[in-house]
């Protein structure tokens, strides 16, 4: 019996096509950002909303991703902006080739920012490595404030934690303080903010963290 | 639920192995999963029996090793040589 040693992740080929991205990304001053949370979460809505803040001409595009439908890259392409659907056909996650496929054609220079929305999911996406500068994770006041603890591996590797729905807190059962304890109790140090697509609550600390990413990108650049 | 996906990998990397080898055959496979990788061991070991099951690879064997971070990670592979 031969016993060979493989000491690699099972994962590799995923994780060297995301490595490639991340460097492609960064050398061309794109800040990549991985949305994910579980279905109906408001993922959409906040790109919406996201979009809907900046001038015509900005630098920003977006991959959209979903088991089936375009639905969704028809609602946020009405802002103008460059946006793509990856359909995947029944995975239940991205991967580093649909990013790259998706993204093909598209000059990265003329960019300054991508949002990857994930397929809806707390578990599955949480594996795979797009090549993000972060991963942002998405948990509306109509889930359970225990979703962090139940789903710790997305929480971990989330640089920020976006608690959408706010403006519903009057009418459900949600604790907050118990969302953020819970949250940072499996991410010491995790980013966090409350927002509301809705009433645009918190919109702008979003934008703020987002453009405080940017500046970091930048100086990591050099 | 990703999990068949990942046990594909590891085939896949064992198939690797074993045609690197030839005339070798694997019969065990050894993979190590943390706590926050954000896979389920025993999903894993659905996944892959029933992939292997039926098939050339019916006999290979995995071992899934748990840890507490957040790895996913191919550790050795046995093989029978001739």
């Amino acid at each position: 019996m031969n016993r060979v040693p493989l000491e690699k992740k099972v994962l590799s080929e995923n994780d060297r096509i995301a490595a490639e991205l991340r460097a492609r990304f960064r050398a061309n001053g794109v800040l990549c950002l991985n949305l994910i949370s579980s279905p109906g979460a408001g993922k959409t809505s906040l790109l919406e909303r996201t979009l809907q803040g900046f001038s015509r001409d900005a630098r920003v595009a977006v991959l959209t991703g979903d088991i089936q439908t375009d639905n969704d890259a028809r609602r946020l392409a009405r802002f103008g902006f460059p946006t793509r659907q990856i359909t995947t056909g029944g995975a239940c996650h991205l991967d580093a080739s649909m990013i790259e496929r998706a993204a093909e054609g598209w000059r990265l220079e003329d960019l300054d920012l991508l949002f990857i929305e994930n397929v809806g999911n707390l578990v599955c996406p949480a594996s795979y490595d797009l090549g993000e500068a972060a991963k942002v994770v998405v948990l509306s006041v109509t889930e359970g404030e225990e979703k962090p603890l139940k789903y710790p591996a997305t929480f971990r590797k989330s640089a920020l934690l976006l608690l959408n729905k706010i403006d519903l807190l009057p009418y459900v059962s949600f604790d907050l303080a118990r969302a953020r304890q819970n949250a940072l109790e499996v991410h010491p140090g995790m980013d966090i903010v409350e927002l509301s697509c809705t009433t645009g609550e918190g919109l702008d600390e979003w934008r703020g963290w987002m453009s405080n990413q940017r500046s970091l990108l930048a100086a990591a650049v050099g | 639920m990703h999990e068949v996906g990942i046990a594909h990998s590891v085939i896949e990397a064992v198939q690797a192995e074993a045609a690197a080898r030839v005339g070798s055959v694997p019969v065990k496979v050894m993979v190590r999963v943390g706590a926050f990788a954000g896979v389920d061991p025993d999903a894993l070991a659905f996944g892959f029996e029933a992939l292997t099951a039926g098939t050339e690879w019916g006999n290979l064997k995995l071992e899934i090793e748990r840890a507490a971070g957040d790895e996913l990670d191919l550790i050795y592979v046995e093989l029978e040589e001739p």
